[in-house]
C-alpha cells in the first residue's frame, strides 16, 4: 500500500480541510469586531429597504400585466392548505367510523398498543 | 533502479486505476445528481392532529406492540423543519423512538404567513406549546408528557417549563440549547444594539426572510459551503456520501422565516438583555425563571457545536431547579449530534437509556 502521506488524493483532501478551517477561523476573528457589525448592518439595512421597495414595485408591475402577485399566490396556497386540512379531518372521521374493520397498521383511529412497556434491565440494554 | 523511498510502483498503478474509475463514475453520477431529486425525507407514517397557522402537531404511528406510558412531545426549533429528526428509514430519530416503544408527537413549524408577523414569544410559549400539550394529553389519555426541545425549541420548552412548573411536563430533554446568549459571540456581534436596528428591520420586512436567517448561519462558517461542494465532487461516486449530503444540504437550506414580532422579542430580550441567563425573563407578563423547573432534565450538547457553543449552553443544568439532572457532551456538531451516523451511535442510545426508566 502507498504511504498515506504520499497519496495525492489524501494530500489534496487534507489541504482542502485545512484551508476551510483556516479561512473560517480567520473570518470568525474578523467578524467579532464592532466595525464588521457596523458595516454588515449598514449594508443589511439598505438591502432590506431596497427589497421592500422592489417588492412594492413588482406588485404594481404584476398588477399591470394582469398576473397574480406573491400575496395572491400565498392566499391561494393558504386556501389549498385549508382544503387539505379539511380533507385530513374527513379522512380521520371516516377512519374513526370504520376503525373496527381497519387493520391496526391502517393509521389514525386504529387501536393503539397498550401503555405497559417497562424499560429493559441494565443487562438487556444494547 | 530502485523506486524512491515511500513510493511503491505497483500501488501507484492501482491508485491511478482507481482514480480513473472514480473520475468516470464522477461524470456519470454527476449527471445523475443534477437530473434526480434527493431521497424522500420525513416519511415515517404520521397523522396530523392539528394545524393552526404556523403550528403543526403530528402524531407518529406506533411501531411497537407495547409502548411506554408517558408520551413524548418534540418541540422543533422555529428556524428549521422537523424532518431533520426523521430523515430516512434507518437514520430517523423518530423511527428509533417508535421502535423502542415511545409514543411520539411533534410540534413542527411551517413558514409564518405575512399576517402572522404579529406573533410574539407569548404566542409560542403560552399558546402553541400548551395547546399541543393539551392535545397530546387528550389523544394519548395520559396526563404526563415528556418534552424534548431541539436548539431554540429547547429555549421555548425551558420557558414553557418554567412558567407551567406544576405540570404536566414530566421530563425535559434539551438538545444544544443556549441560555447565555452573550456567549454566542458571532450572533451577538451581528445583532450589536449599536448598529442593528431590529425595529427598522421588522417594521420594514414584516416576517424575517429565510435567506437572512440562512446567511447568518452560513456566516458562522463562511468557507464551509464551498468546501463541502468540493468534497461532494470528490465523493460523488459514493452513493452513501451523496445521499447523506443531499439530506443534510436540503434540510440546511430549508430555513423558515421568523415571525417579525417574535424575532424582535428574541433580539431584545435574549440577544441584547440576556434575560434568560440573568433570571429576568418574562413572557406575556409571566416570570420565566428556569430555576422553577423541578422535573428530571437531560441536556445533550455537542463538542464541536459552532452555532450554540458550549459556553452558551453550559449553565442550563446548573440553573434549573431539578435534582435529577444530567448534562451529556457528545462528539459531533450542532446537527450531527441529533441526526446521521454519529447520532445513531451516541445520542439516541443515551437518550433511550435515560428516558425509558422515566417514562413508566
Amino acid at each position: 500500500m502507498a504511504d498515506k502521506g504520499n497519496d495525492p488524493a489524501v494530500i489534496w483532501q487534507t489541504m482542502i480541510g485545512e484551508m476551510e478551517k483556516g479561512f473560517n477561523s480567520f473570518a470568525n476573528q474578523a467578524m467579532t469586531s464592532p466595525e464588521f457589525s457596523k458595516v454588515m448592518n449598514q449594508v443589511g439595512g439598505a438591502t432590506a429597504g431596497a427589497q421592500r421597495q422592489l417588492g412594492e414595485l413588482m406588485e404594481k408591475y404584476l398588477l399591470a400585466m394582469n398576473l397574480p402577485s406573491r400575496a395572491q399566490m400565498v392566499g391561494m396556497a393558504e386556501r389549498i392548505q385549508a382544503i387539505e386540512g379539511q380533507l385530513n379531518e374527513i379522512k380521520a372521521l371516516l377512519q374513526q367510523v370504520h376503525h373496527n374493520s381497519l387493520a391496526p397498521e391502517s393509521g389514525y383511529g386504529a387501536p393503539r398498543p397498550p401503555r405497559t412497556k417497562r424499560p429493559p434491565s441494565e443487562g438487556e440494554q444494547k | 533502479m530502485n523506486a524512491p523511498v515511500g513510493l511503491d510502483l505497483a500501488s501507484i498503478s492501482e491508485r491511478v486505476q482507481s482514480e480513473v474509475q472514480r473520475a468516470i463514475q464522477r461524470s456519470i453520477k454527476g449527471v445523475e445528481y443534477i437530473s434526480s431529486s434527493g431521497p424522500s425525507l420525513g416519511s415515517t407514517p404520521k397523522d396530523i392532529l392539528a394545524v393552526r397557522g404556523t403550528m403543526n402537531l403530528y402524531h407518529y404511528r406506533p411501531m411497537a406492540d407495547e409502548i411506554y406510558r408517558v408520551p413524548i412531545l418534540i418541540v422543533m426549533a422555529t428556524t428549521n423543519r422537523g424532518y431533520i429528526l426523521d430523515l430516512v428509514p434507518g437514520q430517523s430519530f423518530i423511527e428509533f423512538l417508535l421502535k423502542r416503544g415511545y409514543d411520539v408527537y411533534m410540534l413542527d413549524w411551517t413558514a409564518p404567513k405575512p399576517e402572522e408577523k404579529s406573533l410574539r414569544m407569548e404566542d409560542y410559549v403560552l399558546d402553541f406549546i400548551p395547546d399541543c400539550v393539551r392535545r397530546v394529553q387528550q389523544d394519548s389519555g395520559e396526563h404526563d408528557v415528556t418534552v424534548i426541545g431541539y436548539c431554540f425549541g429547547g429555549v421555548l420548552s425551558l420557558l414553557y417549563g418554567s412558567i407551567f412548573n406544576d405540570g404536566p411536563m414530566k421530563n425535559l430533554i434539551c438538545f444544544t440549547t443556549p441560555i447565555d446568549f452573550r456567549e454566542m459571540k458571532l450572533f451577538s456581534n451581528f445583532s450589536d444594539r449599536r448598529y442593528f436596528d431590529v425595529d427598522r428591520l421588522v417594521d420594514s420586512v414584516g416576517n424575517v426572510p429565510p435567506e437572512m436567517i440562512l446567511s447568518s448561519f452560513e456566516m458562522l462558517r463562511p468557507a464551509s459551503r464551498a468546501a463541502s461542494q468540493v468534497q461532494l465532487w470528490e465523493n460523488i461516486w459514493n452513493d452513501e456520501y451523496v445521499k447523506a449530503y443531499r439530506m443534510m444540504d436540503r434540510w440546511g437550506t430549508d430555513t423558515l422565516p421568523l415571525a417579525g414580532e417574535y424575532f424582535r422579542d428574541i433580539t431584545k430580550n435574549l440577544m441584547w438583555d440576556n434575560k434568560l441567563y440573568s433570571d429576568t425573563m418574562s413572557v406575556g407578563g409571566r416570570a420565566a425563571d428556569i430555576s422553577k423547573i423541578k422535573v428530571p432534565i437531560l441536556h445533550a450538547v455537542a463538542e464541536h457545536d459552532h452555532i450554540v457553543p458550549y459556553d452558551a449552553a453550559k449553565h442550563l443544568i446548573t440553573k434549573v431547579g431539578s435534582t435529577d439532572k444530567e448534562e451529556v457532551m457528545l462528539k459531533g456538531g450542532h446537527v450531527s449530534l441529533v441526526a446521521g451516523a454519529n447520532a445513531i451511535k451516541r445520542l439516541w442510545p443515551k437518550l433511550d437509556s435515560w428516558l425509558g426508566k422515566r417514562s413508566t
